[in-house]
């Protein structure tokens, strides 16, 4: 059994020719005769699996899809076509730090960032010093967000979202977060949730980082798979395009 | 559906699809808010964040809740208590009559306003977090049923100033409050919907929510006017919901059996149309944010 099962995947928008943002113009443009709505295609019939403990890396140039997809796994958005489906507790890791806000403390961002992840409130309340602590920001948990400077959020978001284990771990570029010092060590945890067993989608321009983890990997292309196959074939045929 | 094992084997009982039907009512009244109750920890988190961040930076912080019904309030009586004030049935008093009504009113219009943009504001998150997304625009409907009861206390301050007690019926007015909760989060989501599409529903909906104002007898009584006025005013729904809770409130009214059935009726209605259309366009919605 895939943790991960994607099958025919569709997106496409609906956009409006012209734009029409409001009620107002879309009238108008109605009585004029103006008013094409065209489908872009964003996704198309992307399938694929991926099996506990695999790490798969989408590749790809801007534009190609891969955040797109990365949505659809996350279940945020839904596919016009095809199914995806996604068997156990996610930790989406993409842009971390949704619904950080400036004004509520350090230990309430923790709180309400995990709350929005699904997990238990109780047991993330006793958690909270330990996160604030692996984040090295742990005399600052009372004080406001905006007091925190830009390296510390991101430290703070990275160590939240990643203190529970979950079964799908997605990932959007964020292995660099913070300074040196803390790259190490966020690394190192990235590192140690792969390896406990689960089943990763990475997304990434950096071909060693994909090289490194990757057990496959997916070459994205306008919207549909061009290559999926082992990393260094993949690689090798995505850099020589 | 519940299992019991037997010595023969696990045997299930046929229990729900017998004695509740599936229909739509029902699914209002049971289903939904257990399948919502799920998420109790994440709408307390949300409610608390809308009540406070609001206030965050303010002096007096969550007092404001209480000082604008009290502020607005008293610029309408100072406005309106020669012309309405002695127009009453014996035994009302206009005092509380029309506080009562801007308390309601500011539900209604406060409690859509966030219910509707709820979805807007919070892009970011939905853009990246699988988050039901109707518990923003419920949590919103539930900040502003909390905003009304906390404005109960001042309300009853001004009910017995003005010489009147509080009725026996006060916990009705929870029933009131909670069918208006229904009510603003089903036109929240309908809303809600449309303001991630359109920008200009926003200025619709600012004009039809000032209307309410005036066609809901909040500052006037209903029998100053002309008959076929009154059945216009009456048609209204939050006529019905602000007479039942000046009644329970303080015996400040007389609704009728009519005036529940409505408030009941169409609170469930407005709340499972709103949650249809919003569930239907959702795909179309996120795509937009």
């Amino acid at each position: 059994m895939p943790v991960i099962d994607v099958k025919n995947v569709n997106v496409t928008y609906r956009v409006l020719m012209n734009n029409a943002g409001s009620l107002k113009e879309l009238f108008r443009d109605a009585a004029k005769g103006k008013a094409r709505v065209i489908e872009y295609i964003a996704l198309q019939d992307i399938s694929f699996t991926v099996e506990k403990g695999e790490v798969v890396a989408i590749l790809g140039p801007n534009g190609a899809g891969k955040s797109t997809l990365l949505k659809v796994l996350a279940g945020v958005l839904p596919p016009t076509k095809g199914t995806s489906k996604v068997d156990g507790k996610i930790a989406p890791m993409i842009e971390l730090g949704a619904g950080f806000h400036p004004e509520m403390t350090g230990a309430e961002n923790v709180l309400f960032y995990s709350a929005l992840m699904g997990r238990d409130v109780k047991r993330v309340k006793e958690r909270t010093s330990a996160i604030g602590e692996w984040a090295g920001v742990s005399d600052h948990m009372d004080f406001p967000l905006r007091t925190f400077s830009s390296g510390m959020v991101a430290r703070l978001a990275f160590a939240t979202a990643t203190d529970e284990q979950a079964e799908v771990l997605l990932v959007d570029e964020v292995l660099s977060v913070g300074d040196a010092d803390f790259q190490e060590k966020s690394k190192g945890r990235m590192h140690e949730l792969i390896n406990s067993g689960a089943a990763v989608v990475l997304v990434s321009h950096d071909m060693r980082a994909v090289l490194e983890l990757a057990t496959k990997a997916v070459w994205l292309e306008n919207g549909h798979i061009k290559m999926i196959g082992k990393p260094a074939e993949v690689v090798a045929a995505y850099e020589a395009h | 559906m519940p299992v019991i094992a037997t010595p023969i084997g696990a045997v299930k009982i046929q229990l729900i699809p017998e004695l509740v039907p599936s229909t739509l009512i029902l699914r209002a009244l049971i289903r939904y808010p257990l399948s919502i109750m799920k998420y109790a920890q994440l709408i307390r988190l949300l409610v608390g964040r809308e009540l406070t961040l609001r206030y965050k930076r303010s002096v007096i912080g969550i007092g404001w809740t209480l000082l604008n019904p009290m502020l607005t309030s008293f610029v309408l009586w100072v406005v309106f208590s020669f012309a309405f004030g002695n127009r009453l049935i014996d035994g009302q008093q206009f005092a509380p009559y029309l506080m009562a009504g801007v308390l309601l009113n500011t539900f209604l219009n406060q409690g859509t306003w966030l219910a509707a943009e709820s979805i807007a504001a919070n892009s970011e998150i939905l853009t990246k977090i699988y988050v039901r997304p109707e518990l923003f625009t419920i949590s919103a409907a539930i900040s502003g049923f909390i905003n009304f009861l906390i404005g109960l206390i001042p309300l009853a301050i001004v009910v017995y100033v003005s010489g009147q007690t509080l009725a026996w019926t006060l916990p009705l007015v929870l029933v009131v409050a909670l069918c208006m909760t229904l009510f603003v989060a089903g036109l929240g989501l309908f809303l809600s919907t449309l303001f991630v599409r359109f920008d200009d529903t926003r200025n619709i909906v600012g004009v039809l929510l000032m209307i309410a104002l005036y066609i809901t007898p909040v500052f006037y009584p209903i029998s100053i006017l002309s008959p076929t006025m009154q059945t216009f005013i009456n048609a209204n729904p939050i006529t019905s919901y602000l007479e039942i809770f000046r009644w329970s409130f303080s015996d400040n009214a007389s609704p009728t059996l009519l005036d529940w059935v409505y408030m009941l009726s169409t609170s469930i209605i407005v709340f499972l149309i709103g949650s249809k259309v919003f569930k239907k366009y959702w795909p179309r919605t996120v795509a937009m944010l």
